[in-house]
């Protein structure tokens, strides 16, 4: 089954793929609400550089979710959670004070899912909602802290014109903690499939969750939503290094919703061929005395394409809101391109907000001064750069992410001309 | 054999000719002080010793150990025994000092046929050459130069050149902008590190650091040209008298 370019005929199909389950009204609403909407175009303002509709007028199939087991070893040694393609491994972890559950086991959780109403915001996660079959379901109880990080091995091998929907839903009390890492991975997947996950997370007071997510999907698409809601002094973490893809898009989107909580976004990226990585960044300030703080880095040769888009809305009621922003970029090609766009819209008046962007050059006077002290042409520039990504790799709390990451970006960067 | 032969340089930086014609003979064991008016190409002599692709060489040579050093890559230069310390020594953020150091180390030793020093070894080396530069900044911990006063990052040049034990080190105007403090600490630093087997090239504005460092040598730099050669004496003429009378030597001879 194709979803087709023209918007009523995908609704028709929509409704037809639709699972009928207990989910159904908000299905629903995630499919009327694309029905207005369409898919959308390079003439949307938010979908401007990066053309996601190329793949749906090549034509998508519904796929049902699993693909073949990937797995080998897991990239940190962690507990783990095992999606193959957008079906989940029942065979959970076992960790104090987590529980995992699926969609479809009926959990008393599953209320939550759309809660966050992004199915009546974005069109992708609007899609997702409409068409995903499972979900995992990580509920984490009050006060629990595991030291442990949690692995969501997302193992992908979507064929050609697969469109594949995931969906997890991560739910913690008050007082509870979690650090999840996200790798998306894949060898070989077609460059006319399509990989849609969603993440809705609801953070509870004093609660803390940090959510790293490593793609490296080779020659895939993936656009991947992540909607979160912050209580009273909770604290969300987000970071992202993108290492191959041919497209890959990351909507997050963070609601402050209780006072002196935290929102952190840090984000790296390496693109290069004809590839596009595209962060686009929602920090909704709603209540006073919260934090906010972006920080997105990337390297780009080729003639790859990047895209920094950082919304930050302070309203009306978030008195004494500290937002702080910076895209920084490096080209190290003429003929790559970075679209960068901070877009504040601040309604009250006693804030702090800021944000910042640059896109240039390796530092050629750096360069000169390590070769003269014996490092190689393509060894200073590797230590130049691995500093460059150094600010954001510090904010991986999980020390044995933070080495794994740093050894993949340098053998990225003794790779890169 | 001579350690640096450097015959007729020529050398510009954009469109402008700097070094126009330059030479000078340095061997082992010999320090030679190069000082000069601003403008007269003393910086330009050092960048194009280091490997500064910024400077392009039109005419002339220069030999280290008989081997070509123009034809070298900085790195290979550097790996050769060759060191540059800076007049501006670069900041560069978010390179730590102890990365920098272990890659630098590394790759010299590994030219010279040395060992890894392990991490014991490493931070024991390390001291070592601290303590003999009197270098008190705290580097672990720290980004390259970066947050340094302008006399902590001289003492960081002098402390590099320690660690990687060059045989012709040239100093461009290290003494610029160091009170006398520092300016001592840095001579006591090259002091110790001369020997029969090594040679320095000293670039500097002022006879004051030739009090630190006695110079074998004395040159004026003129024009891209080495003008007038002595010993010490002509740098404190020099002091003496600045450099006018120099030029008009020149003229007199010209006309």
């Amino acid at each position: 089954m194709s979803i087709l370019k023209e918007t009523t005929e995908v609704l028709g199909h929509l409704l037809e793929a639709m699972p009928s389950d207990s989910l159904f009204a908000i299905r629903e609403e995630a499919a009327s609400f694309l029905h207005e909407k369409g898919i959308p175009s390079k003439r949307h303002e938010d979908w401007k550089y990066t053309n996601i509709k190329r793949l749906f007028d090549h034509g998508l199939t519904i796929a049902s979710g699993e693909g073949q087991e990937t797995r080998d070893e897991g990239i940190v040694p962690a507990p783990t959670v095992q999606f193959s393609n957008s079906s989940v491994n029942r065979n959970f972890p076992t960790i104090d004070g987590v529980t995992f559950n699926l969609f479809s086991d009926a959990s008393e959780l599953n209320k939550f899912i759309g809660k966050s109403g992004i199915h009546n915001k974005q069109e992708l996660a609007a899609l997702n909602t409409t068409l995903f079959t499972d979900a995992l379901v990580i509920h984490v109880e009050k006060n629990a802290q595991p030291t442990q990080s949690l692995l969501i091995d997302h193992g992908v091998s979507a064929a050609e014109s697969e469109f594949l929907n995931s969906r997890i839903l991560i739910v913690l009390e008050d007082g509870a903690k979690l650090n999840c890492v996200h790798h998306f991975h894949g060898e070989a997947i077609s460059d006319n499939s399509l990989v849609n996950h969603v993440t809705e997370a609801f953070i509870g007071a004093n609660a803390s969750l940090e959510l790293n997510f490593l793609q490296e999907i080779g020659t895939g698409n993936l656009v991947n939503t992540t909607e979160v809601n912050v209580e009273r002094d909770g604290r969300f973490t987000t970071n992202t290094v993108q290492l191959s893809g041919k497209l890959i898009r990351n909507n997050t989107n963070v609601r402050i919703a209780g006072q002196n909580a935290e929102a952190h976004l840090n984000g790296f990226y390496m693109i290069d061929g004809n590839d596009l990585y595209d962060n686009h960044t929602l920090v909704d300030h709603l209540v006073p005395n919260c934090q906010s703080n972006e920080v997105y880095k990337g390297l780009l040769s080729g003639k790859a394409t990047g895209v920094f888009n950082g919304k930050v809305h302070v309203h009306r009621d978030a008195q004494k809101t500290n937002a702080y922003q910076q895209n920084k970029n490096i080209l190290l090609s003429d003929t790559a391109t970075m679209n960068s766009k901070p877009e504040l819209e601040i309604y009250a008046d006693d804030v702090k907000c800021s944000h910042g962007s640059t896109t240039g050059q390796l530092d050629e006077d750096a360069v000169f001064y390590l070769r003269s002290r014996g490092l190689s042409h393509k060894g200073a520039i590797a230590l130049l750069l691995t500093a460059f990504a150094s600010d954001v790799l510090e904010q991986v709390s999980d020390e044995g992410l933070r080495a794994v990451l740093e050894e993949k970006i340098q053998s990225r960067l003794f790779g890169m001309e | 054999m001579s350690l640096l032969k450097i015959d007729n340089l020529h050398a510009r930086v954009e469109e402008k000719e700097i070094l126009k014609g330059f030479n000078l003979t340095v061997n082992a064991g010999e320090v030679h002080a190069i000082m000069g008016p601003n403008g007269a190409g003393k910086s330009t002599l050092a960048s194009v010793l280091a490997g500064n692709s910024n400077f392009e060489v039109t005419a002339g040579s220069a030999l280290l150990d008989s081997v070509d050093l123009l034809e070298m890559a900085p790195e290979e230069r550097a790996r050769e025994g060759v060191f540059l310390a800076f007049q501006y020594p670069v900041e560069i953020p978010g390179v730590s000092n102890t990365n920098f150091l272990r890659a630098a180390l590394g790759e010299v030793r590994k030219h010279r046929g040395l060992p890894e020093l392990d991490a014991k070894a490493f931070l024991a080396y390390i001291k070592e050459k601290k303590e003999m530069v009197e270098l008190t900044a705290d580097l672990a911990g720290r980004a390259v130069n970066e947050g340094f006063s302008g006399g902590e990052k001289k003492r960081n040049e002098i402390f590099q050149m320690a660690m990687l034990d060059p045989k012709l080190a040239i100093l461009d105007e290290t003494d610029s902008g160091l009170d006398i403090d520092a300016l001592r600490i840095v001579a006591n630093g090259v002091n110790k590190l001369r020997s029969k087997d090594k040679a320095f090239i000293v670039i500097t504005h002022y006879q004051r650091l030739l009090d630190y460092i006695v110079p074998d040598f004395v040159h004026v730099l003129y024009n891209g040209r080495i003008v007038k050669s002595g010993t010490k004496e002509l740098a404190l003429e020099l002091e003496e008298k600045g450099y006018d009378w120099i030029k008009a030597e020149l003229e007199e001879t010209a006309a």
